[in-house]
């Protein structure tokens, strides 16, 4: 009986846990059934439409190039930060400025740096007339994008690459480096650079497919002659007559191609790089990147800088200030917060709701993976866990919107929850796996020892162990639930509405200072989750200080 | 289909001349039969008494018994402020007089809810009333995927000014009680004086302006429906009015018209906006370039927006209303409720409250300044000449060929 219980417990642990896992795959698989038949003319049709061959290009363009250079800046700044000091101060500050949002990130430069921004009127200002336009960033181009996505991917890998730095012995392949002669930047270039790109492929991969799919900023920043192939796609996907269906299906085609020709990128630039460095340690010639890496020393002091600008602007736009005014003819009020309030709570109160529950799910449901793993002595790659992040959404949100009107479903926030759970899980597994592996086995050996039970040893002691990493993975669920744009919109129908669907939406209007309103506090949420979740953090471990071997 | 409908209306008008109850009578057997329910709308010389009547009687009364208590989701566009403050106030109301909640869905295009609607095709549907008008309609209707007999179940329907309106086609296509008019849109340009020498403008002075302030002029991207309006207006200039812009593009018709405007633009876009590499993607972004004077014009529907803004001290005095020298394109804009809606009731209490006297001059006269279509509202004074709107073809034709041309 009892063996019963437990096979009977276990198999409905793994269903919870391959729903949580699968449900991309199945939205996926769903959105390649055509739902209107395709003919040979629309396939022509199709690849006839004017723009198609350079939205594709530059949108790959995009995707490959953005997420490889935040790669590579991430790279030097930890390079210029692990043995040093001020790392200490970087991971300290790194989750909350991880959770500032794309949308934040995008719109900030361009309230601070288009022509008519802050900056760039500050500038013309002081130099006593209007600056040329190219001197500002453009308000909607690929370089706009791209500058967007790079900066702000950066304290994601920043955050890959602190987790592998604890697993590989760095200090001692620099050691090793120093005593065959190289200098240390040249060492961490030659010695760990490869290893590091290896292992964080599919971090590479979830930036990619996150920039060849995401919407809401494509649509306010990406330039639109042609556009970015996500809009294009969004527009098939919405439009109703049969042609943008036969268009939709075959995007969707296309999208996927284009997801695989990403991880090619991936193959290809790591091979590319592993031979360029071979020949230029074989042939001793100096690294110019090396010398580059000593920039970034100022990074942490440039990226909190530019947090609190875009914050700041936010701030002041929604506090009165207008591309109109002077600093000294501004009337400062609050009476656009005191409006914008009421109507806010709505919004606000399904974000919360929704990103309390699907954070809290989607935590419960990766310790469930890991612990069932765990308990099977087999791991499964890691590849099969973060698919929500890696296949891009625009595909499996459309499939999961077919199932969704198919079943005649209702537009409530419990299937805005569900479609959330993926993502909340794919994260927090990202973020967890590392110290749920590593988790010092000896105590539990010990408690076995003293007759404690299983459940009281994984209550008591592992689970003990794990909060602070478990109460990180929380805040990160739930900024990433936050942040969440397609599934919320395309399940909830509109009809639920969150911070971040007022936000585009009211975005995608001429009201700047209302935008500023909600851009603020779409930023802030995360960003009490990581304060709570530190100062939580804090306190576990000033009174429990295991954690800290 | 326009002569179509303004031919049976006249045939429809000269009926009810007999007035009265006799007339009422004849002309409800008449519309029943004929299944174009709008005629009885001209019946009345006192509309706003064939109004109370018809609020009085026992279905309306039904009606709003059962929508009390309903939630209203009232699909619409929500890219402007002034419009969601309205509707923000409408909502208030509603929920006062009707306890009705009446919540605004934020769409970025209408055709998102469009294709919802075919998706659902007819099931229970998560949109309970809709803001649309031609293309989007003509779909709708002819996929029957619409309410109809709304103009004969929504009382004040009986205000609508269809006499110095024309409210009953929608860009050519018959409404056929399947929409309500809501309110009508005037295109027009808000520009920097100076930029034009008269209150009108043409493909010349425009490519002159172009010439003068290279990079301040721009349009909303096609399809974004300001942007495809904007289009149509230089087509109609340049071929001179055109009749056959009024009937069903016909390829002949489309080789002989389209190139005068694709060869307009082949001169026009190397001075525009970023030399045409990128375009606003609506009309408010593109008002938002004219305020932080990026751009010397943007483009509006709305006949009264200059003023409002310019009260509202968001647009400087600098700034003029002008239109296009054969009149502004002039059509409604209007509601309508899908068949498989969930509160039905609600929506169509929702309709009449819009069409009331209170909320059409609040309309008007609020931050929005959307002109009215109600007969006690109408509003003389900020009315431009019109021009008649394309037939729907067009609409599809002009934006896919432009996206050929230009989109890339």
């Amino acid at each position: 009986m009892a063996t019963k219980i437990r096979r009977l417990t276990l198999s409905t642990g793994w269903l919870l846990v391959a729903f949580a896992a699968g449900l991309p795959l199945f939205g996926v698989i769903l959105g390649l059934w055509p739902s209107v038949p395709i003919a040979w003319a629309d396939i022509t049709r199709f690849f006839a439409y004017k723009g198609l061959m350079s939205s594709v290009t530059s949108t790959l363009f995009l995707s490959l190039s953005a997420p490889l250079l935040a790669l590579y800046v991430a790279f030097m700044v930890y390079s210029q930060y692990r043995f040093n000091p001020r790392w200490q101060a970087l991971e300290k500050r790194l989750a909350p400025l991880l959770s500032l949002p794309h949308l934040a990130v995008a719109l900030g430069l361009v309230y601070l740096f288009s022509p008519g921004g802050m900056v760039y009127s500050a500038f013309a200002g002081i130099i006593g007339h209007a600056a040329p336009d190219w001197l500002g960033l453009p308000r909607k181009s690929l370089l706009t994008m791209i500058l967007a996505i790079s900066i702000k991917e950066v304290p994601f890998f920043l955050l890959i690459f602190s987790a592998l730095g604890r697993q590989l012995a760095i200090k001692d392949w620099l050691l090793q480096g120093r005593a065959l002669g190289y200098s240390e930047s040249a060492s961490w270039w030659l010695l760990v650079f490869p290893i590091m790109l290896k292992q964080s492929r599919l971090a590479l991969l979830a930036a990619m497919a996150y920039t060849l799919s995401v919407l809401d900023i494509s649509l306010l920043i990406g330039p639109n002659i042609p556009e970015l192939y996500a809009v294009a796609l969004y527009n098939w996907q919405t439009g109703f007559t049969s042609a943008d269906q036969a268009n939709a299906f075959l995007g969707n085609l296309l999208l996927l191609i284009m997801l695989a020709t990403l991880i090619t990128g991936i193959y290809l630039h790591e091979w590319l790089v592993v031979m360029r460095l071979r020949t230029n340690a074989v042939m001793a010639k100096p690294l110019n990147i090396a010398r580059l890496s000593r920039v970034f020393t100022a990074w942490l002091g440039f990226f909190s800088l530019l947090t609190v600008a875009i914050l700041v602007t936010f701030l002041l736009w929604s506090l009165g200030w207008n591309s109109q005014s002077t600093l000294s003819s501004i009337n400062w009020s609050p009476a656009l917060w005191q409006d914008e309030w009421f109507f806010m709570q709505g919004p606000l109160l399904n974000s919360l709701h929704i990103a309390f529950f699907s954070s809290i799910l989607g935590v419960a449901i990766t310790l469930l993976a890991l612990e069932l793993q765990q308990q099977s002595q087999r791991y499964l790659p890691d590849y099969i866990w973060l698919l929500a992040i890696l296949l891009p959404q625009l595909s499996m949100v459309h499939g999961w919107r077919i199932a969704h009107s198919d079943l005649s479903a209702s537009y409530t926030t419990s299937w805005i929850i569900l479609t959330h759970i993926p993502f909340t899980f794919a994260y927090s597994y990202l973020v967890l796996r590392g110290p749920f592996q590593s988790l010092n086995r000896h105590y539990e050996l010990v408690a076995a020892s003293f007759g404690y039970t299983y459940w009281q040893r994984w209550w008591q002691i592992r689970f003990m162990l794990l909060r602070p990493a478990l109460l990180s993975a929380l805040a990160i669920a739930f900024s990433v639930s936050i942040a969440q744009y397609i599934p919320t919109l395309i399940i909830g129908a509109g009809r639920i509405t969150t911070i971040t669907t007022e936000a585009v939406a009211i975005a995608s209007g001429n009201e700047q200072s209302i935008t500023a309103v909600y851009m603020l506090v779409q930023a802030i949420l995360p960003f009490i989750a990581f304060l709570i979740a530190s100062v939580l953090a804090q306190r576990i471990r000033g009174s429990f200080d295991a954690t800290h071997h | 289909m326009m002569w179509l409908t303004s031919k049976s209306a006249k045939a429809l008008g000269a009926v009810k001349r007999p007035t009265n109850a006799s007339g009422l009578l004849t002309l409800c057997f008449l519309s029943l039969l004929v299944l174009l329910p709008f005629a009885e709308v001209n019946a009345q010389d006192n509309p706003s008494s064939e109004a109370s009547k018809r609020a009085n009687s026992q279905q309306w009364q039904q009606t709003l018994a059962s929508a009390q208590g309903e939630t209203v989701y009232f699909y619409a566009w929500g890219g402007s402020k002034p419009v969601n403050d309205y509707l923000r106030w409408a909502a208030k109301e509603v929920a006062r007089r009707y306890k009705i909640r009446l919540r605004h869905v934020k769409v970025a295009d209408i055709s998102e809810a469009v294709s919802r609607l075919k998706v659902e095709n007819g099931r229970n549907s998560a949109i309970d009333l809709l803001w649309i008008n031609g293309e989007n309609f003509n779909f709708l209707k002819s996929q029957h995927l619409l309410l109809g007999d709304l103009w004969q179940q929504i009382p004040n329907s009986a205000l609508l000014a269809t006499k110095k309106l024309s409210l009953h086609s929608d860009f050519g296509v018959p409404m056929d009680g399947f929409e309500v008019p809501w309110g009508v849109g005037q295109f027009n340009v808000m520009a920097n004086k100076g930029l034009f020498d008269h209150e009108t403008l043409t493909p010349e002075t425009l490519l002159n302006a172009a010439k003068q302030n290279p990079g301040r002029i721009s349009y909303p991207r096609p399809p974004e429906f300001h942007g495809t309006t904007f289009l149509k207006q230089l087509l109609v200039a340049l071929s001179h009015d055109d009749k056959r812009l009024y009937e069903s593009a016909t390829p002949t018709a489309q080789n002989e018209l389209l190139p005068l405007l694709w060869n307009y633009l082949d001169r026009l876009h190397p001075l525009t906006w970023q030399q045409g590499k990128a375009f606003p993607s609506s009309n408010t972004e593109q008002l938002s370039l004219l305020q932080q004077h990026q751009l010397a014009l943007a483009v509006s529907f709305n006949p009264n927006q200059l003023a409002k803004e310019q009260s509202e001290k968001r647009i400087p005095d600098s700034v003029e209303r002008v239109y296009f020298a054969q009149g502004a394109i002039t059509n409604s804009h209007n509601l309508a409720v899908p068949k498989g809606a969930q509160n039905p009731n609600g929506a169509k209490v929702v309709i009449n409250f819009l069409l009331s006297e209170q909320a059409q001059r609040q309309k008007l006269k609020g931050n929005w300044g959307d002109p009215s279509v109600i007969t006690p509202v109408l509003d003389n004074a900020s009315t431009l000449p019109a021009q008649q709107e394309l037939h729907s073809s067009w609409q599809q034709i002009i934006e896919d060929s432009w996206q050929q041309k230009y989109g890339a």
